[in-house]
């Protein structure tokens, strides 16, 4: 290698500098945005004082946040829970779909009281959500088959079932114009003193604040926290990983289905399936999972942050922001994170010329 | 002369050939960077941007030539290539992160470009080769061979090429070493870093020549989201085509063949018994995305039930960055 630096692996990691560098990463990355809309003759700063000024000027900006927060912490959450174990479940946009597909089956065709019909959406789109990932976690635990592409694929299945049910054997046909499964009529009751945000917006945060919980102080945690460690380290400890990886992953996609239960009966004009109805909030989540470094107190605030920058994308779609240039960004500020998670393991150091053989830091 | 059924089927074909050239030429753009060890997951963003460049080539910088607008899609996705293989390559970061940062932010970028130019028409396309009169008397043979030359390139001199280099040449030789092994490479005094970057490099642009070929050929207009799912499909098709070139090119084909089978549903307005045109048509999208799982597990199950085991077709240090002390 002839470059004028290289890489030493520090010998020890720890979570405040890793934290600090992703950090540092995410708000390299933003700049770096701001930069690349200069050069579309966009003035980052002034977007910039407007995205502040629409999520922070209004009670309706932070409501927007809010509301948008949801399905992305959602996600989030199931993302984070996988990635404890070194899993990467891509396919949380389906999960979330899946689970909205079968709430919309249950919400639109039973006939029961409001409240036990709510219950049994969240019920089956759990189940709907988990059974979306059912086969990529059998295929990793017992064959071995790598999650990332056998998950994303199914998020394209997914999105074609939800326009299927829109377009044809559930569309509204009452309206000839909407391209949409009927509205569910069940619908969760407001936040008190809020006008847009339903009480949804506590699910995520009580998951939050359990899971912060069951890695901190429960066997269950650290069993996963070591099988994300090392695997087989884990197996001669007596951990059965193979079942955990499957039951950790079946979770994960009953909370993003539950996501999708909670967007169709909380998000204000939601409550019918088009092929519009995950606006990619899994994409969304993935990348607050990764900002947050899979700490579930760091879920609540990264989630928070991108919700805050896709809310955002879509009110100042007309004064030159979208939803394209928001996910844009969104690539070159996970570019930012993942470089800044590498930095945080490794030092810099120069290379001596002199003495290039001898390796300073890591050892073989 | 010929059945409606034959007609039906020779559409077919002829629809597929290109389709499935665009999912070629991003599964072998793919497959070279997996071949030195470096994971791709962007294959989605580089079509995008491959695309809106050729696009703008063609309708904003008056490019008159297809070849010139494609070697443009090609220079901009290769541009986005350099970062991609600074950041894998050179920092090292994880590979899935910023494979799915490429995803994302090249199809967000290819759409912000491209929204003003959304149904314009692009004039500079492809031309036919004749194959001659010989060929094109026969109607079955002339469904095959009356392509465009990317067709010629894609199908048969690029995988002739890259098989050449691979498994001929001593330089084809050390590039799979770095794929399978970088400490061994290393230590008889190849360049892994600089072969990993090169060939990442020359990997994105043939996934952006992908993207190119779409809007030069097939739809040849922008519309948002251009790869629809295509890069995922190709990426899938690496593994299925167990990392050969021309293995890939018949993983190809068959999913080709099923997005086009779809289309030329839609436009007939076939039926079948149970489904009407509606249900068969997104029936029929599903259908390339179920096979590409089943083609991922199949392989991974048979081996697990004692027949002959695919898994050691993956390069050994696909998605694994390389340490010099760590070897």
């Amino acid at each position: 290698m002839s470059l004028p630096f290289r890489f030493a692996r520090r010998l020890e990691v720890n979570n405040k500098r890793s934290t600090s560098y992703r950090i540092s990463g995410a708000i390299a990355g933003l700049v770096a945005s701001g930069l690349l809309l200069l050069l579309t003759s966009r003035n980052p700063i002034r977007l910039l004082g407007q995205s502040l000024d629409a999520i922070f000027g209004s009670q309706r900006g932070i409501e927007g946040v809010m509301v948008q927060s949801i399905p992305i912490l959602m996600c989030a959450i199931g993302v984070a829970l996988s990635l404890r174990m070194k899993i990467w479940n891509i396919g949380s946009d389906g999960q979330f779909l899946m689970g909205a597909f079968a709430a919309v089956g249950v919400g639109t065709k039973l006939d029961v009281p409001h409240w036990l019909l709510i219950i049994l959406m969240a019920l089956i789109a759990s189940i709907a959500g988990a059974a979306w990932i059912l086969i990529p976690a059998l295929a990793r635990a017992y064959w071995g088959v790598n999650e990332i592409i056998t998950t994303l694929l199914l998020n394209f299945v997914a999105l074609q079932l939800v326009l299927w049910s829109a377009l044809g054997f559930w569309r509204d046909k009452k309206s000839q114009v909407t391209q949409s499964t009927e509205a569910v009529q069940a619908v969760l009751p407001r936040f008190p003193g809020l006008d847009s945000v339903s009480i949804s917006f506590i699910v995520p945060i009580v998951l939050a604040v359990l899971f912060w919980f069951v890695f901190r102080s429960t066997r269950v945690g650290y069993e996963i926290d070591m099988i994300g460690g090392n695997a087989n380290a884990a197996e001669f400890a007596g951990i059965n990983v193979k079942r955990r990886i499957v039951t950790v992953m079946l979770l994960t996609g009953a909370i993003a289905g539950l996501g999708g239960m909670l967007q169709l009966t909380g998000a204000p004009g939601a409550q019918a399936l088009s092929g519009g109805f995950s606006n990619r909030f899994g994409l969304s989540g993935f990348i607050v999972a990764a900002l947050a470094g899979a700490s579930f107190a760091g879920v609540l605030v990264a989630g928070l942050f991108i919700s805050a920058m896709f809310y955002a994308g879509i009110a100042l779609q007309t004064k030159g922001l979208s939803v394209y240039i928001i996910f844009g960004i969104y690539g070159v500020v996970l570019v930012g994170i993942a470089v800044g998670e590498t930095m945080a393991r490794f030092r810099l150091t120069r290379t001596d010329p002199t003495s290039a053989a001898t390796t300073t830091g890591a050892s073989a | 002369m010929f059945g409606i059924i034959d007609n039906a089927f020779l559409s077919i074909v002829a629809a597929a050939i290109p389709a499935s050239a665009v999912i070629v030429l991003a599964a072998t753009g793919a497959m070279l960077n997996e071949r030195v060890g470096v994971l791709n997951l962007g294959q989605e963003g580089l079509i995008g941007v491959g695309a809106v460049f050729a696009v703008i080539a063609s309708l904003q910088w008056n490019v008159r030539s297809p070849w010139l607008a494609m070697l443009i899609g090609m220079f901009a996705a290769a541009i986005i290539g350099t970062i991609f293989a600074f950041a894998t390559v050179v920092i090292r970061a994880n590979q899935v992160l910023i494979g799915l940062a490429l995803a994302l932010g090249g199809v967000g970028l290819s759409n912000q470009l491209g929204n003003g130019r959304t149904g314009s028409p692009i004039s500079t396309l492809f031309g036919k080769l004749d194959p001659g009169s010989a060929f094109t008397k026969n109607q079955f043979l002339e469904a095959f061979l009356h392509q465009d030359p990317i067709v010629y390139i894609a199908y048969i001199i690029l995988p002739a090429a890259i098989w050449f280099v691979l498994f001929r040449t001593k330089h084809g030789l050390l590039v799979r070493a770095v794929g399978e092994s970088p400490g061994a490479a290393d230590a008889v005094g190849s360049n892994v870093l600089g072969i990993r970057f090169a060939y990442t490099v020359l990997g994105t642009a043939i996934s952006g020549a992908a993207g190119a070929y779409m809007v030069l050929t097939i739809t040849p207009t922008w519309s948002s989201d251009i790869a629809r799912g295509r890069g995922w499909v190709a990426l899938a098709v690496v593994i299925f085509a167990a990392w050969k070139p021309f293995r890939v090119v018949a993983g190809a084909l068959l999913f080709g063949a099923m997005i086009s089978l779809d289309t030329t549903t839609q436009a007939r307005g076939w039926k079948l018994p149970f489904f009407n045109a509606v249900n068969l048509s997104f029936f029929l999208s599903m259908l390339p995305y179920v096979v590409t799982l089943i083609a991922i597990l199949a392989p991974a199950g048979a081996a697990k039930f004692g027949r002959k085991t695919r898994a050691t077709d993956a390069p050994a240090s696909l998605a694994t960055p390389y340490f010099r002390e760590e070897r």
